[in-house]
């Protein structure tokens, strides 16, 4: 039977086409060890932190543009969007950070556990210190740390959506209503 | 498959991530969709206002969303990371410090050098600079920092691209295909004993009936 191969000149002429592209060499010292920096220091609170900016940037103005809808409810999607971004973020980030602290404090490297601290609160500092750990890789463990934090933040999160997100929501999808309507009393909220 | 009380044992997130900050990024990022998802669908299971008709027509609703924006997560966040990582893994991006490096070794082509036959360069689709015999001895330390911050950053630009530009334009196309349906339903439902006046569904009722559900669209973890 004979085969005939589509994919392997279209796979030779991409990579024949990346081959072409001129490299890219940094050299600047700054942003070197700002990407550097941004690998080992960011994670989850700064991920959600960022998309919770650019969200409030970007999703009204697609919003705020979605011709398929009438005026009012383009209206209120706006104020919705912008609501459940702000509570969304405001809760996703605080979650987030508390709950690494949270695993920072239970997996502490033993060397850094004080002597005299009793046994109780020893076990409290290192239940959590990973036994596959080599005790030198500080980077790892951090690393672990983040991860282990965003984790249980986000089983907590089941719980907030109906706690703190919904109901912040609705407040504050209200609030930004109002607004609108005396915008559009003064003439100013036109689309 | 791993079961899930496994996921949140020491052993295994450690092993998973402790070395790719950007893997835990995309992976908690899906994890966040879906326990989000689940969520909003258990809200709706549990909410006494909404009839068992209704139930039956946003159940899977909320899955088809909750799926779609799982998939595009994680398709357009990974896609993008592969891009970065490429990039770094090639050397096609690369610090002056693993440039000299790589120069040392003979593995970048000089301007106007004749190019060896089957040998791979710096910046070639098939070089992999973790591959180097002395990678780990004299390599890893330099070029490692440089490429887990450049992964970082493509798994954020691929999540950007896709929680707040693609999923919010399937979403307002959806939503609004949605308030058609809706609308309709509701005519159906009423106009036997309506005046033509009030046959319109005024904006009021709409309002009304998308409050009474837990949620209009994405809600993020």
């Amino acid at each position: 039977m004979v085969s005939v191969n589509f994919i392997s000149p279209i796979t030779n002429t991409c990579k024949a086409a990346y081959n072409k592209l001129p490299s890219i060499v940094v050299a600047k010292d700054s942003v070197i060890n700002g990407v550097a920096h941004i690998g080992q220091k960011w994670t989850s609170p700064h991920q959600r932190a960022i998309l919770g900016i650019t969200a409030i940037v970007m999703q009204p103005f697609l919003d705020w543009h979605n011709k398929k809808v009438d005026e009012k409810t383009r209206k209120v999607s706006v104020a919705r969007t912008c609501a459940k971004i702000i509570a969304g973020t405001l809760t996703g980030v605080a979650l987030r950070y508390g709950f690494i602290k949270g695993i920072k404090a239970m997996s502490t490297p033993l060397a850094k556990v004080p002597k005299n601290a009793s046994n109780f609160k020893q076990k409290m500092m290192t239940c959590l210190t990973p036994s596959e750990w080599d005790q030198k890789d500080m980077k790892a463990l951090e690393q672990y740390q983040f991860a282990m934090g965003t984790m249980w933040s986000l089983v907590a999160m089941m719980f907030t959506n109906f706690l703190i997100d919904a109901p912040l929501t609705k407040f504050l999808t209200n609030k930004f209503i109002a607004i609108q309507h005396k915008m559009d009393q003064k003439g100013e909220n036109k689309v | 498959m791993i079961p899930p009380m496994k996921w949140f044992s020491k052993s295994y997130v450690f092993e998973k991530f402790s070395k790719n900050p950007a893997n835990m990024l995309v992976v908690t990022g899906v994890l966040g969709w879906v326990l989000s998802s689940a969520a909003q669908i258990f809200a709706i299971a549990i909410n006494d206002k909404i009839s068992p008709k209704e139930k039956m027509f946003l159940i899977p609703q909320e899955i088809a969303d909750a799926v779609v924006n799982c998939v595009s997560f994680y398709t357009v966040t990974s896609g993008v990371k592969y891009i970065g990582k490429k990039l770094t893994n090639t050397a096609k991006l690369r610090t002056d410090a693993v440039s000299k490096l790589l120069k040392d070794r003979g593995l970048i082509l000089e301007k106007g050098a004749e190019r060896v036959k089957n040998k791979a360069y710096a910046g070639d689709w098939n070089f992999d600079i973790t591959k180097l015999p002395d990678y780990e001895s004299k390599i890893e330390s330099v070029y490692k920092p440089f490429n887990n911050g450049a992964e970082v950053i493509a798994s954020l630009v691929g999540s950007i691209i896709s929680s707040n530009l693609i999923t919010p334009i399937f979403r307002n196309h959806y939503a609004a295909k949605k308030q058609k349906e809706l609308m309709s339903y509701n005519k159906k439902n009423t106009q036997q004993n309506l005046t033509p006046f009030q046959q319109k569904v005024s904006f009021a009722d709409y309002q009304k009936l998308i409050y009474s559900r837990p949620k209009s669209g994405n809600l993020k973890v």
